[in-house]
């Protein structure tokens, strides 16, 4: 057991990053302000290079603001959201539901993020987390869905393929 | 001179500083790495030999592949028998992990299954299903054989007691009310049997509830034990049995010769209803053939059988009321006679299916021992009735005596025939073994979300077919993007086997080429990709029989 753990420490020290799953940069972010929400990719799909990253917006996640990527196209499909919440200028009732990066090439090796500028708004609730369903599109057509919602009273490390989460914490 | 302790440890002090040092920096680092929830589950790749494959030769290594450095928690190889092999001191080199197969891999189904802990420490396993020029499934376990299994011994010990009481009891008092009224001849004996059966009807329902609850001896002490042995068809057996004993233990004390006759006529059409109530027998299809045929062919065997030991004992003390007894007995039997062998044909013919059966089943084996004593016993009672009934129903002593003891011999025979008759209680006739061979396992699997029907065909160990039907959480049809099921058996340490199902025109889905190589308690979870973005999983256990 004791050399098992030594091993496996002697590995993540050795390996960087240790990251397999796609996850955000920042995981946790007080509600009611913006918050810029970085997507990290550090693998393709067993072992495909990644072509497409396609991201769902949950509810409450609203000023969507995808930031391009040099050698991606960039597509944002809109729809209504649940109920009109109150922004900056104004309230919405419609915006982004869904950001994909497509038509690029990003080797297994190697590692990029992708980016975006949301505003959590004030109806969603502190310490709770809201999740991001991730699907990743490989060369060869393999897909690597990171799309698992943990179940009440799991954790997310009990998943395989874990939505990447976002704890969110008072106003500040 | 004060003792350093740091010297007695020959260390320097620097040199304690350094590896306190050391140790900091790689709890810091091993901490930075797992903070943020760094998770990093490894993916297999490759694996050698390929899950799902059938090889021609026998593997002389095993390799897994995976997207990142793993190191090896678990790796066993379960073979065809059902026994399970740890594989030792697997190599790894960065991300493949090899060992060596062991040299005597046999023709059949094998799991590989792995454990593997990926970067962060958190656990990868899965099972790769391979087999050997041929799929198989495990070895049936060898049963233990009756007399050294307390627990069927036991019921085949009461069985034949109740067999026995019944025919030789209800059966002996039917003779005495209608053969031979009045005879004392026989009586005790008669009774005693009753007794016995009295004492062995109860007990038989214990055992059953043990046998049914797959329990030991001691099981007799819950109540539950009773309640499973009631509850099932044997349950209505015994108590019509126990019916039959009692109204023959009434009439026997009767004095009016008609109240007499009639109870004990009731007493043997009851025996003859409580042995076509339950069995294998009683069961087959058509009932309408196959319950009358066992009624008419148990309460014949009573008739026959409770006339053997009065009309013995008559004999033999030369009673004035032997003749009239012999020659009425001889008048009816060749009627009984004619009933019991076409009823016993028609039982054998529907539940043997076809004359191989005969011996290659452990059912037909019985059949062609009970078939073989009766012969032997209708020989003795064809010479019974040719040689000696004649002269001794006319009075001569010598053929009385001769005639006497051959029904002696014909008892004994008899008592050999229900045992052999009782062994059928563990061998399944061969229509039941074909149905119960392909029945399919079946778990509905119930969630807010996504319902799910999983059924294994056929529901036993080797190849099979697993189709999943999905469902909304509000029972309207779930059109599903993709399914996949992942089954594990983890008390025989088979890791989940992962495979995707292939969507069929009628929206069902379709897993075929899976050999489930060991029976048991085996954990299915089925994710079903409802929407691009969205994964239902449902998680529930299936029992698959050997």
């Amino acid at each position: 057991m004791l050399k098992q753990v030594i091993v496996a420490a002697a590995v993540a020290v050795c390996a960087s990053p240790a990251l397999a799953h796609v996850t955000l940069e920042t995981q946790e972010t007080p509600v009611s302000s913006g918050y810029k929400a970085v997507f990290r990719v550090p693998h393709g799909c067993k072992g495909a290079a990644t072509t497409a990253v396609r991201v769902k917006i949950p509810e409450g996640v609203i000023g969507v603001k995808p930031m391009p990527k040099a050698g991606w196209e960039l597509k944002v499909v809109k729809g209504k959201y649940a109920k009109a919440y109150d922004l900056y200028h104004g309230s919405v009732s419609e915006g982004a539901k869904e950001i994909s990066w497509s038509g690029g090439m990003l080797p297994d090796e190697f590692y990029d993020e992708f980016v975006l500028q949301v505003y959590l708004s004030a109806d969603l609730k502190p310490n709770t987390v809201i999740y991001f369903p991730v699907v990743q599109e490989c060369a060869g057509g393999g897909t690597s869905r990171w799309i698992e919602i943990p179940a009440e009273g799991k954790k997310v490390g009990d998943y395989e393929s874990p939505a990447p989460g976002l704890r969110l914490l008072p106003k500040k | 001179m004060m003792l350093n302790p740091l010297a007695v440890l020959g260390m320097t002090v620097g040199a304690c500083r350094r590896r306190t040092t050391a140790m900091l920096i790689l709890a810091v680092l091993v901490l930075a790495a797992a903070a943020g929830d760094a998770l990093a589950h490894a993916a297999l790749l490759r694996t050698e030999p390929a899950d799902g494959a059938v090889i021609a030769e026998p593997p002389t290594r095993f390799s897994l592949t995976f997207n990142e450095p793993v190191s090896p928690l678990v790796l066993k190889l379960v073979r065809p028998d059902g026994s399970t092999l740890d594989l030792q001191k697997p190599s790894h080199d960065g991300t493949t992990l090899a060992v060596d197969a062991p040299g005597d891999i046999a023709t059949g189904t094998h799991v590989l299954s792995w454990r593997v802990v990926s970067e962060d420490g958190h656990p990868v396993a899965g099972a790769v299903v391979f087999s050997v020029r041929t799929p198989s499934a495990v070895a049936r376990p060898i049963a233990v054989p009756l007399h050294r299994d307390p627990v069927r011994g036991a019921v085949w010990i009461i069985k034949l007691t109740l067999l026995a009481s019944l025919f030789f009891g209800v059966g002996g008092t039917f003779c005495r009310a209608w053969i031979s009224p009045g005879s004392r001849y026989g009586m005790r004996f008669v009774t005693r049997m009753i007794v016995l059966g009295l004492i062995a009807a109860p007990l038989s329902v214990g055992l059953q509830g043990i046998d049914a609850l797959d329990g030991t001896l001691s099981g007799v002490a819950t109540s539950e034990t009773w309640a499973a042995g009631l509850s099932t068809t044997y349950g209505r057996t015994v108590i019509v049995a126990a019916v039959a004993l009692l109204l023959a233990v009434v009439a026997s004390r009767l004095v009016s010769p008609r109240h007499t006759r009639g109870l004990s006529l009731l007493a043997l059409a009851c025996v003859g209803v409580a042995l076509a109530a339950s069995g294998h027998a009683g069961a087959a299809h058509p009932q309408w053939l196959t319950r009358p045929a066992v009624f008419l062919h148990t309460i014949g065997v009573a008739f026959w059988i409770g006339a053997l030991v009065p009309l013995s004992m008559q004999l033999a003390a030369r009673a004035p009321e032997a003749a009239a007894t012999l020659n009425r007995f001889s008048r009816v039997i060749p009627i009984v006679l004619v009933s019991l062998v076409a009823s016993g044909l028609t039982l054998a013919v529907v539940q043997l299916e076809q004359p191989s059966a005969l011996w290659t089943t452990a059912y037909g084996n019985v059949l062609l021992v009970k078939g073989g004593l009766i012969l032997i016993l209708l020989g003795l009672a064809a010479v019974n009735r040719w040689r000696w009934t004649v002269p001794a129903g006319q009075g001569a002593p010598e053929a009385a005596r001769r005639l006497a003891r051959a029904i002696l011999v014909e008892t004994v025979l008899v008592l050999g025939i229900l045992g052999v008759v009782s062994l059928w209680r563990f061998t399944p006739p061969p229509r039941a073994l074909a149905s119960a061979a392909q029945a399919p396992a079946y778990v509905h699997i119930h969630t807010a979300a996504a319902m799910a029907d999983i059924t294994v065909l056929p529901g036993r160990t080797g190849p099979v077919t697993i189709v999943v039907v999905t469902i909304g959480g509000d029972f309207t049809p779930l059109d599903a993007k993709e399914v996949t099921l992942a089954l594990a058996n983890p008390a025989a340490g088979i890791e989940p086997i992962r495979r995707p199902a292939h969507k069929r025109d009628d929206g069902t889905w379709l897993i075929d080429g899976l050999v489930l190589p060991t029976p048991g308690r085996w954990s299915v979870r089925a994710d079903i990709l409802v929407s691009d973005f969205e994964l239902v999983t449902l998680e529930d256990t299936i029992v698959i029989r050997p």
